[in-house]
């Protein structure tokens, strides 16, 4: 048994999840500035993503659904500009004036950026459930639904033959 | 100026779509009907690839609008026949109105083309939906088979097509049809040979012909469209468009001739042979086609003349002649000349239909056919010289044989006053009726209204030959040597086809040229499977070696890059530190006997470098790179779960390979590092790239900024690249889990549908 999951680090792994969310969408919005963008940010999403399946608080689900959805924000944000007889990616810069923050300049690259976002975190949820992640979680204490239960005794292969 | 809309809602009224399709193609033809023998030109086009000078153009003149007035006049009626064809139950009817429609669609965008390149994809086109159409019933391996013939020599033919334009734009300098001028040298000639074979292989010229006996398998509507009327008019229309480009060269001539009068002696041959009624109509296609491209060879302006009155004619009786065989087929049950007698008593109408369309075909007075095979016997008459006994000599007997196969067809169905054994006659089906009296008619009222054929015509030869103004097709030519030929040649024909038609045939000839095809294409599956199982081994240490040798071999040109005096040890000492700490974890991980442990080393070879690229001043490296190890330790420990904990000792001979290989891939990487640090080019746009990423992409991180906008499409492209990973990852998943659980068991597949797509890709 690898993973074997404690009350400590289910804890954890939940206190940390909001920490991680807000530094997550932090990384994105900062990226246009500083170190960070859409890949880091999808990338912090699924470690956290991560982490709570291994704790088996979440079960690795709608891979498809972020990626398609990612996908067709980044492939909206890049032909909509055709629209407009603009080159394909062109970019649009708004300045916004934010009451707490000041003036704050995004562009449709942060758009473009949610797209890669959502894309990674579905990669990132594929592998996991690819990887059959919640097979391996600890059975005996976490919510894991009687079907995956079943299905760990029935595995020639599963967390005992493999111990 | 549109091209036919093609509606696929068809598919859901039935047969009904026939009808629906055939509206569109009257419009077409009504439309063409209204420009004829105009001298007033439509053009309309638009920048397709402004970079490459390729565009979509049309040019409707005279000969595009006869043309399409053929391919929609006819087309038209075919759906009309097709609904009497058809049974109301039949299958995938609306699926065949939506393919017929689409290619009619393409014949007439072929036919109206001014671009070649729009002409190539036309043509393209024609050879997919035509593809289709063959394979209708797809059930039918030897439908299946016949289609696969078809599409693979046209499309080889689409090929050089393709070559043969490339060339000829290179020699001419245009890529419009309006606009050719004689051109001649090298590239011409090979232009001019590539376009011959792409013309030959489309109007099934020795030795390509043998794809149209077997797209007979295609319901008899299409063989009545596309295999007499259009599509293998294509190879000849093309011939005809481009000729006076290629005049001048050397090898047009000979080429032409020498496919057009094999093609036309070897189908009438063929036609004499078989008993299957349609394939003797097939076989006499191929003949009439090499007798088109004959003409269009000869060049001569009358043979011009000749080539494009026969071409209308041919069209007309032929697809009534095919409606003819498919009306017979579906009556009685069978299409063999051997079981069918004395059709002339139980299908009349029939009868008189198929009599008017065969004595055109024969060229016999007072039908269209008659006329335009006279101009045809003038040309080839008005030959001298070597070219007059040959090229006339064949001619003639090409057309004794037509006649022939032609007697012996008509006496084989409808001859004989024994009634069938065996065989009742079904009722008439209007439908299919009208459309057969409808061309039959047209045939008559042909040689009836010649003056004004004569003048439609002539139009269209002079945009093709200017000195084809001055020729005419006559009623009564008066005792001319080409009619007292033409005489000969009719009196000769019928004896020999009545003789022939007494004599039995058991079978025809078995298809043996169509037989070398299929095993060539057959050939090239089996070896493709013997490649793919010597190379596809499934050994993933093999692939993975495989791949590591191929990239180091690609190193080996750096290996004289290096300049040792450019490279120095460090920038900063600290980096030496972390190299020494990358090395070191890096063969720790394959010094560690347990899996895990070799992942969470590896994991410390991946933070090293993040603290490498921090010593480097690259923090988005950094941030990627830390977050990328992490989901990858973590990743290792939920994998590693499926495995036993230790590595398995493996033999000595693959622990030496690994170290080579190993060994070299770490050399090649360092070989091309050093060797493209050694040789810096130019300044790096460094200043540039900040003040775009300011200017435009209007933010500070210039490392963004170039991901997100000034190279978004290749992010753009990465993202598909996971996109697909994803799916690949899913789709292996979803597969394991259905085998390994029971149904009841598995997770509920997830709805969307990029994974269901993916699924049936795998399944299949």
């Amino acid at each position: 048994m690898i993973a074997r999951t404690s009350p400590i680090v289910a804890l954890a792994v939940r206190a940390v999840t909001p920490i991680a969310l807000v530094v997550a969408a932090y990384v994105l919005f900062a990226g246009h500035n500083q170190p960070g963008g859409g890949f880091a940010a999808g990338l912090m999403l699924g470690a956290i993503i991560v982490l709570r399946t291994v704790a088996g608080i979440q079960q690795p689900r709608y891979a498809s659904v972020w990626m398609s959805v990612g996908g067709v924000i980044a492939g909206l944000v890049a032909i909509a500009p055709m629209f407009w007889g603009e080159p394909l990616l062109d970019q649009i810069v708004v300045t916004w004036e934010v009451p707490v923050l000041g003036t704050v300049k995004t562009g449709s690259a942060l758009l473009f950026d949610l797209g890669v976002v959502g894309i990674v975190i579905g990669l990132i949820i594929a592998l996991l459930d690819g990887l059959d992640a919640m097979s391996l979680v600890d059975r005996g204490r976490m919510p894991v639904p009687a079907s995956v239960r079943s299905a760990d005794i029935a595995s020639p292969d599963g967390p005992e033959a493999a111990s | 100026m549109t091209v036919v809309v093609l509606s696929l809602t068809a598919a859901r009224l039935g047969r009904n779509a026939l009808l629906v399709a055939a509206v569109p193609m009257a419009v077409t033809a009504a439309w063409s009907a209204t420009r004829l023998g105009t001298n007033d030109v439509i053009f309309a086009g638009f920048q397709w690839v402004p970079g490459l000078d390729v565009a979509i153009e049309f040019r409707v003149d005279a000969l595009g609008s006869l043309l399409s007035l053929l391919v929609s006049g006819i087309g038209a009626l075919v759906c009309v026949y097709a609904f009497g064809y058809f049974s109301a139950t039949a299958v995938g009817v609306g699926r065949f109105a939506a393919t017929l429609l689409a290619f009619s669609t393409a014949m007439v965008g072929l036919v109206w083309s001014d671009s070649v390149w729009t002409l190539f994809v036309f043509w393209e086109l024609t050879s997919i939906t035509s593809f289709l159409l063959v394979g209708f019933k797809h059930a039918d391996p030897v439908a299946r088979t016949a289609a696969r013939r078809a599409l693979v020599i046209t499309a080889a033919g689409g090929l050089s097509l393709l070559a043969g334009f490339v060339l000829f734009v290179d020699a001419a300098g245009t890529a419009r049809l309006s606009e050719i001028t004689p051109i001649t040298g090298s590239t011409a000639t090979a232009a001019a040979i590539l376009i011959m074979v792409a013309a030959a292989t489309k109007s099934a010229q020795f030795p390509f012909h043998v794809w149209l006996p077997g797209a007979m398998a295609a319901p008899t509507p299409v063989s009545a469209y596309l295999h007499s009327a259009t599509m293998v008019k294509a190879g000849v229309i093309l011939v005809a468009v481009i000729a006076p480009a290629f005049q001048d060269t050397e090898v047009w001539k000979p080429l032409g001739l020498s496919f057009g009068l094999v093609t036309m002696l070897w189908g009438a041959i063929g036609a004499l042979r078989h008993v299957d009624a349609k394939l003797i109509l097939a076989w006499g296609t191929v003949s009439q086609l090499g007798l088109l491209i004959t003409l269009l060879a000869i060049g001569t302006p009358k043979a011009t003349f000749a080539a494009i009155s026969i071409l209308v004619a041919h069209a007309i009786f032929k697809a009534a002649l095919f409606m003819v065989v498919g009306e017979v087929d579906v009556r009685t049950g069978t299409r063999n000349i051997n079981e069918l007698s004395g059709l002339r008593r139980t299908m009349p109408i029939t009868f008189v239909v198929a009599v008017i369309s065969g004595a055109s075909m024969a060229g016999i007075p007072p039908m269209l056919g008659f006329p335009t095979k006279e101009a045809a016997i003038e040309a080839a008459l008005g030959l001298s010289g070597a070219e007059f006994w040959i090229v006339g000599g064949l001619i003639i007997g090409g057309s004794v044989l037509t006649v022939a196969y032609t007697t012996r067809l008509l006496i084989g169905m409808f001859g004989s006053s024994e009634p069938m054994v065996d065989r009742d006659v079904a009722p008439r089906r209007p439908a299919m009726t009208v459309p057969e009296v409808t061309l039959a008619t047209v045939t008559v009222l042909g040689f009836v209204a010649l003056g004004w054929v004569t003048g439609v015509v002539r139009a269209a030869a002079v945009t093709v030959e200017p000195k084809a103004e001055v020729y005419s097709l006559f009623r009564w030519p008066g005792l001319t040597d080409a009619f007292i030929t033409s005489a000969v040649i009719v009196a000769f024909g019928l004896v020999t086809g009545a003789l022939l038609a007494r004599r039995h045939v058991a079978s025809g000839p078995a298809a043996r040229g169509a037989a070398n095809v299929d095993w060539m294409i057959d050939g090239v599956g089996r070896l493709a499977r013997l490649v793919a199982a010597r190379v596809q081994h499934g050994s993933l240490p093999l692939y993975v070696a495989t791949t590591v040798l191929v990239v180091c071999a690609a190193a080996v040109p750096f290996v004289g890059e290096i300049d040792s005096d450019a490279l120095y040890w460090w920038d900063n000492p600290a980096e030496a530190v972390l190299v020494v700490m990358i090395v070191g974890a890096a063969i720790s991980a394959t010094l560690v006997s347990s899996r895990l442990g070799a992942a969470l080393v590896l994991g410390a070879v991946g933070f090293s470098v993040a603290g490498l690229f921090v010593a480097l001043g690259a923090p988005d490296l950094v941030l990627t790179q830390l977050l990328v190890e992490t989901v990858i330790v973590v990743g290792f420990v939920v994998g590693l779960g499926r495995l036993a904990t230790k590595f398995p000792t493996p033999t000595r001979l693959w622990l030496t390979g690994r170290l080579v290989i190993a060994g070299a891939m770490g050399t090649a990487v360092a070989v091309a590092l050093a060797g493209s640090a050694s040789n810096p080019v130019g300044e790096a746009p460094v200043r540039e790239l900040v003040e775009t990423a300011q200017t435009d992409g209007g933010g500070k991180n210039v490392v963004n900024v170039i991901l997100t906008d000034t190279r978004a499409l290749d992010t753009f492209g990465e993202i598909i690249v996971l996109m697909v990973v994803a799916v690949g990852i899913l789709t292996l998943s979803t597969k394991r889990g259905r085998t390994r659980r029971t149904p009841a068991e598995s997770p509920a597949p997830d709805p969307a549908p990029v994974d269901a797509a993916a699924r049936e890709e795998v399944a299949s």
